[in-house]
This record gives C-alpha cells, sequence and structure tokens, in this order.
C-alpha cells in the first residue's frame, strides 16, 4: 500500500474519464426505491433474466438447427439425440418461452394492480404493452421451428385466426406463410422473424422501457404513511438488487426443473394430414382457442368477433388506461372496478384454459 | 400500518408471517428439487420426497424467523422473542400433522362432490343440448367454484389456526420502545449477516458445488429418445498404427512371395512332366509345345531373376503412402 493505483484503477480511471462510468455506476446503482425494496418489484428483472437465457440458450441451438423443410425436423431431433447436452438446452428455451409469458402476465399484473400505470408513468405502459405483444410473437414463430404435427398445426390455427384481420389479415396470413401451405417458405419468414426481428424489436423497446422507468422513477406502494414510506425508502443497490438475483435463481431453477421433468419430444414429422392429431396452439393462446368453440363464435362473422375484436378491444381499453382512468388513487382495494376487472379477466383465462384441456381429453 | 396483536385477527397474523416464510423457502427449495431431478430421484416420492421434506426443515425454521421477526418488530412494536423461528415451526408441525389430511379429505370430498352435483345440474333439458364447449366450461364453472370456496375456506382456517400460535408468542413479547425508523433498522439489520465476507464465500461455495453437481448428474442425451429416432450403430474402428500396417503388408507380401514361387515351382515342374510325356508320345509336335514353353519360361525366369523384390519394394511405398493417407 504505496498510495499509488493499481494497474486496474488506473484502467478504471482511464475508461472513466472517457465515458463517465462512476456517474454510469451511481445513476443505475443508487435509485431510490419509494417504500424500500420489494418482492413484488422483482418481475421486470426477471423478464430481462429470461430474455437474456433465451438468446443465449437460442444461439446455442442454432449452431445445430436447419431452418429447412428438409432438414428442420431432423436437426432437432439429432439436437435432442446426438449434441451434448442439447436436449436440456432446448427443453430450456422450451420452458423459458412458456416463462417468459407467465412473467409477461405476472408483471403487467403487478404494475395494474399498483396503478403504475397512471401519470407520469403512462408511456411506460405504452411500451410495455408493445413488450407484451413481442413475447407472445416469440411464443408464436418459435413454436413452428421444430417442424413436428404440434408444430405445422399450431401454426396453421394461428395463421388462419390472423386471416380474420379485416384489411390487413388476407395480406398478414399469406405473407408468413408464403404459400397455400406451410411450407418452406413459411419456415424461413418465421426463423427470420423469431431470430431477427423480434430480438432487435425486443431489445430497442425494453432499452426504452426501462429509460422511460428511470425517468419517471419507481412508483413505490399504494399504501402507507409518509412517515412509513420515508423511514423504509432505500436505494435499489442492494436490497433490490439482492431480491432480483433471489427472484432470478428461482426462476432458472424452476426452468431447469421442468426441463428435466418434462423435457421437449417432438411428435411425428409436420405433415399436410394431421391424422390422429387434434391440432391447438401453445397453451397461453388455448383460452382463446377455446372461445372460439363456443356457438356464439361460430360463422365467419363470429370467428372475426372472437379472434379478432374481442381481443383487439381488449388490447385497446389497455393501451387506453391511463388516459381513461385518470384519478390519482393507486389503492386496488379503493378500485373496485379495477378490481373486479383484473379477477374476471384472469379467472375466465383459467377457465378457458382448463377447458381447452378437458375438450383434448373430450377429443381424443 | 401498526396491528395490536389483541386487535388484529388470527388470519391478518397468520397470513402476515405464513405469506413471506413461504416464499423465503421457496428459491432453496427448488435448488434442491433441481439436484434430485437431475439425479434421477423425483421429489414427490420416494427417497427423493423424504430427502425434501427433511431438507425442508432447516429451510423452513430460518424462513419462519425471519418473516416473524419482521412482523413482530414492523407490524406488531414488539421484540420478537429469542428462537421464535424454531418454536413456530414445531407448533405449526404439529398443526400441519393434524390438519393437512384433513384439509385433503375435506376437498377431495368437496371436489368430487361438486364434480356429482354438477354432473346432475347438465342433465337438465336445457343444459343438455348445449354444445360441448360450452358444457365444458360451464360444468367446471360449477364445480370449480364450489371446489375453489371450500379450498378458500380450508386455507382461511389454516390461517386462522397458524395465526393463533403467532399470538401465543405475543403474550410474552416486549414492546419495541424505538421511534419506527429504528425499528426498520432494526429488522432491516437482523437479515443482514455479521460476518459479511464468510457469508458470500459460503454461498459462491455452496453455488460451484450445486454447478458442478448438476452437470455432473445431467445425462448427456436425452433421457427420453423418440420412438422413431434410431442411432446409427457405432462401429469402433481399431486405432491405425502405421509401424505395424507396414510390418504386416511386408509379411503378406512375403508370403505372396513364396507361395508365388512354390506355384511357378509346381508349374515349371507339370510343364517339365509334359514335355517328357511328350518326347514319348510323339515328335511332329514337339515343335509348337516348345515354343510356348519358351513363351513361358523368359517370364518365370525373369521373377526368379529379381523382379518379385523390385514389385515387392515397390507394394511397400504404397502401403506406406496408403497408411499417410488414411492417417490424414
Amino acid at each position: 500500500m504505496n498510495g499509488q493505483p493499481t494497474a486496474i484503477e488506473k484502467i478504471v480511471a482511464f475508461v472513466d474519464e472517457r465515458v463517465g462510468l462512476k456517474t454510469l455506476q451511481a445513476k443505475m446503482l443508487n435509485e431510490p426505491v419509494p417504500g424500500g425494496s420489494r418482492w413484488a418489484y422483482v418481475f421486470g428483472s426477471v423478464l430481462l433474466f429470461i430474455f437474456i437465457m433465451q438468446a443465449v440458450t437460442g444461439i446455442l441451438l442454432m449452431f445445430y438447427y436447419v431452418p429447412s423443410a428438409d432438414h428442420a425436423y431432423a436437426s432437432t431431433q439429432y439436437i435432442i439425440h446426438e449434441v451434448d447436452y442439447g436436449w436440456f438446452l432446448l427443453s430450456y428455451h422450451f420452458w423459458g418461452s412458456s416463462a417468459m409469458v407467465v412473467m409477461v402476465f405476472a408483471h403487467m399484473s403487478q404494475v395494474f394492480l399498483w396503478g403504475a400505470y397512471k401519470k407520469p408513468r403512462e408511456m411506460i405502459w405504452l411500451v410495455g404493452l408493445a413488450l407484451f405483444g413481442i413475447v407472445m410473437g416469440f411464443g408464436f414463430t418459435g413454436y413452428l421451428l421444430p417442424w413436428d404435427q404440434r408444430a405445422y398445426w399450431a401454426t396453421t390455427v394461428g395463421v388462419e385466426i390472423m386471416d380474420k384481420t379485416p384489411i390487413l389479415g388476407d395480406f398478414m396470413a399469406r405473407f408468413l406463410k408464403g404459400g397455400p401451405t406451410p411450407g418452406q417458405m413459411t419456415l424461413s419468414r418465421f426463423f427470420v422473424i423469431h431470430v431477427m426481428i423480434l430480438p432487435a424489436s425486443l431489445m430497442g423497446l425494453a432499452g426504452l422501457h426501462i429509460f422511460f422507468f428511470r425517468k419517471a422513477g419507481p412508483a413505490g406502494p399504494f399504501r402507507g404513511t409518509s412517515e412509513e414510506l420515508k423511514a423504509k425508502t432505500d436505494y435499489f443497490f442492494p436490497r433490490q438488487i439482492w431480491k432480483d438475483m433471489v427472484a432470478m435463481g428461482a426462476v432458472f431453477f424452476t426452468i431447469c426443473s421442468l426441463a428435466f421433468y418434462e423435457p421437449v419430444v417432438l411428435l411425428e414429422e409436420a405433415t399436410p394430414d394431421p391424422g390422429e392429431y387434434h391440432p391447438e396452439p401453445e397453451w397461453y393462446f388455448l383460452f382463446l382457442f377455446q372461445l372460439l368453440r363456443l356457438k356464439i363464435f361460430a360463422g365467419e362473422f363470429g370467428q372475426f368477433l372472437g379472434a379478432i375484436a374481442l381481443p383487439g378491444a381488449f388490447m385497446a381499453l389497455l393501451a387506453a388506461l391511463p388516459f381513461i382512468d385518470r384519478s390519482p388513487e393507486r389503492n386496488i382495494f379503493k378500485r373496485p372496478i379495477a378490481l373486479v376487472g383484473w379477477l374476471l379477466v384472469m379467472i375466465s383465462i383459467v377457465i378457458f384454459t382448463v377447458s381447452a384441456i378437458i375438450n383434448r381429453e373430450f377429443l381424443d | 400500518m401498526t396491528d395490536q396483536p389483541s386487535n388484529a385477527s388470527s388470519v391478518k397474523l397468520g397470513l402476515a408471517v405464513a405469506w413471506p416464510a413461504f416464499w423465503t423457502g421457496i428459491p432453496a427449495k427448488i435448488a434442491f428439487v433441481l439436484l434430485l431431478l437431475a439425479a434421477g430421484l423425483p421429489p414427490w416420492e420416494g427417497v427423493g420426497l423424504v430427502f425434501l421434506l427433511l431438507l425442508s426443515i432447516p429451510i423452513d425454521i430460518w424462513a419462519m424467523g425471519v418473516s416473524s421477526r419482521t412482523v413482530f418488530l414492523e407490524r406488531l412494536r414488539l421484540q420478537p422473542p429469542d428462537g421464535i423461528g424454531l418454536t413456530l415451526w414445531w407448533q405449526s408441525a404439529l398443526l400441519n400433522v393434524v390438519y393437512l389430511p384433513l384439509a385433503y379429505f375435506i376437498q377431495g370430498y368437496a371436489k368430487e362432490g361438486s364434480k356429482a352435483v354438477a354432473g346432475k345440474i347438465m342433465e337438465i333439458g336445457l343444459i343438455k343440448g348445449l354444445p360441448v364447449a360450452e358444457r365444458i366450461s360451464i360444468e367446471l364453472t360449477l364445480w370449480g367454484t364450489a371446489a375453489t370456496i371450500a379450498l378458500v375456506a380450508l386455507i382461511l382456517g389454516w390461517l386462522s389456526l397458524f395465526g393463533w400460535i403467532v399470538r401465543r408468542q405475543t403474550a410474552g413479547a416486549k414492546a419495541a420502545e424505538a421511534s419506527y425508523q429504528g425499528l426498520v433498522r432494526q429488522w432491516d439489520l437482523m437479515r443482514v449477516p455479521a460476518d459479511q465476507p464468510l457469508m458470500l464465500t459460503v454461498f459462491t461455495a455452496v453455488g460451484v458445488l450445486l454447478v458442478v453437481a448438476l452437470w455432473s448428474f445431467m445425462p448427456v442425451t436425452t433421457p427420453h429418445p423418440h420412438e422413431q429416432y434410431k442411432k446409427d450403430a457405432v462401429k469402433v474402428e481399431p486405432p491405425f498404427k502405421p509401424v505395424e500396417a507396414l510390418q504386416k503388408t511386408e509379411k503378406l507380401m512375403a508370403q505372396a512371395e513364396v507361395a508365388l514361387q512354390a506355384l511357378e515351382e509346381q508349374k515349371a515342374q507339370e510343364e517339365a512332366k509334359a514335355k517328357g510325356k511328350g518326347k514319348n508320345t510323339g515328335k511332329e509336335n514337339g515343335a509348337s509345345k516348345g515354343a510356348a514353353g519358351a513363351q513361358v519360361q523368359p517370364a518365370g525366369g525373369a521373377a526368379k531373376a529379381g523382379q518379385a523384390p523390385a514389385a515387392s519394394g515397390q507394394t511397400d511405398q504404397r502401403a506406406a503412402q496408403g497408411a499417410g493417407g488414411q492417417k490424414r
């Protein structure tokens, strides 16, 4: 200890002088969290972690995956059966996509129940909705890539639903399919969207989302006296970061456990004949799929109503929410319409998802 | 948000301790579940379940201690009694031994009963005529609602009893005199270990151990192979040794040379015999046979004179080149 800076300190000082490293670090870590750290705030960080893990496992899978109709199925089988730990990587990637959807629902629910979409956080909410759409797009496009019967028919059903959108539907369906039936063009387009367009969009929008969040600051708890809030207010580092890390660890262990418990097993290779297989989409679209089976949504107009108009109106309502709900009250127990509305949506999703599973057993 | 122990409902008190305790213990338990799954031991049955339950004991004691101390200081403004985590754990364990089997039985009965009732309601004329999708959703909503109400009632019952256990601990607890900020600081510091470098070292070591254990347990290829995926039979070829291959080739060539020599000698003897016979049978054919013999003789003669060793040398050279080629 002669007071002389070490080589590492010199390098840090060199970089700091040029890019303002210490200011950046202080800005990142010393963000005040009103009311202190909470487990309820971990979902956003966990989503970012899941996305990074999906990117890492996705890149590793791309070393072996061949995005052609002739080789997609065989190369996926090769990953599962021949590549060292390939089965685990693929299963982790598969369950990671489901975890991402669950976390998006959890994150949006937390923001909604905490009233964190209200002024001045409207922009964070809107960008968040776009990110929700991207996550669902990831699930939809990634599902086709193994090119087995499940993938082929889930895509067929999904594209048919998309086809019902007025004006744009036909174009979108034709663009995605690239032909009358799913084939090489479909696979190529889904692959490019899955590995190029959606990741780039997600990275850009996630950056914007975090920027808006840091600009407006965390909303904090929706109840508590000013004395309590002041006493508990803390910096982002270390307590919230610790909570985020524990939650990331728990999610990572859960995804790994699911990969072990239910590893990916492919069905038969995709063919235009469904045979014994009953086509259905991925589990997070099942509620919508079951909704479309109801008689009220039968026929051309009914299908449009159930597949496009209702979900579209719901998304439009979510987008308009911060501009409709202008009351500064954030306590969910003092916002009965919001609480009942959220409960109804969640219960409906659960009932129709379970109904779809029972319906599957009925069909089998 | 201060609650007086005497005023706070048992359900609220039970929930305030049990909910964070449950989530506090989850990450550590999932890590063990993962290891058990990787080792091929399902954690929901047999040895895996016993192992998980045993590991859960210290985790639950610790988690209950952390969450109850927070509730005592922050919500109740009481000094938590010593060893509160252990006390709450064994008392709730006793409660669980009695309550959980009973709750399991009641819930099962409620589910089956509500399913049967819902099934009968579905037989009513108007509903019977509905399409399958509608019938499934209505039936599920009917029995699902009844079963959920029963489940919520059972959970509230458990929380009430657990809250009563927590309340008993408040009886002998001293009031916390510090200001709110002081209390927050106290429970905050309770969660931070005194020796942080030691905690970080242990944490890192356990992390490394878990990662090593996971990768050593994990199967390299899928434990669930596709029934139609046929793996190619792997033929293990012996390693190529150039010197041995050369020696073997030389030996083969030498053997071939000996065999060839023997054949030529045999042929020459046969021809000699044939010549002898020819002399005896007639002199008019002798001229043409003699010419044929003269055509054969120089070739055999040349071989004997040294062409064979030259050929053998060429073969050795080719074998050596072949060896190099194969090695490449």
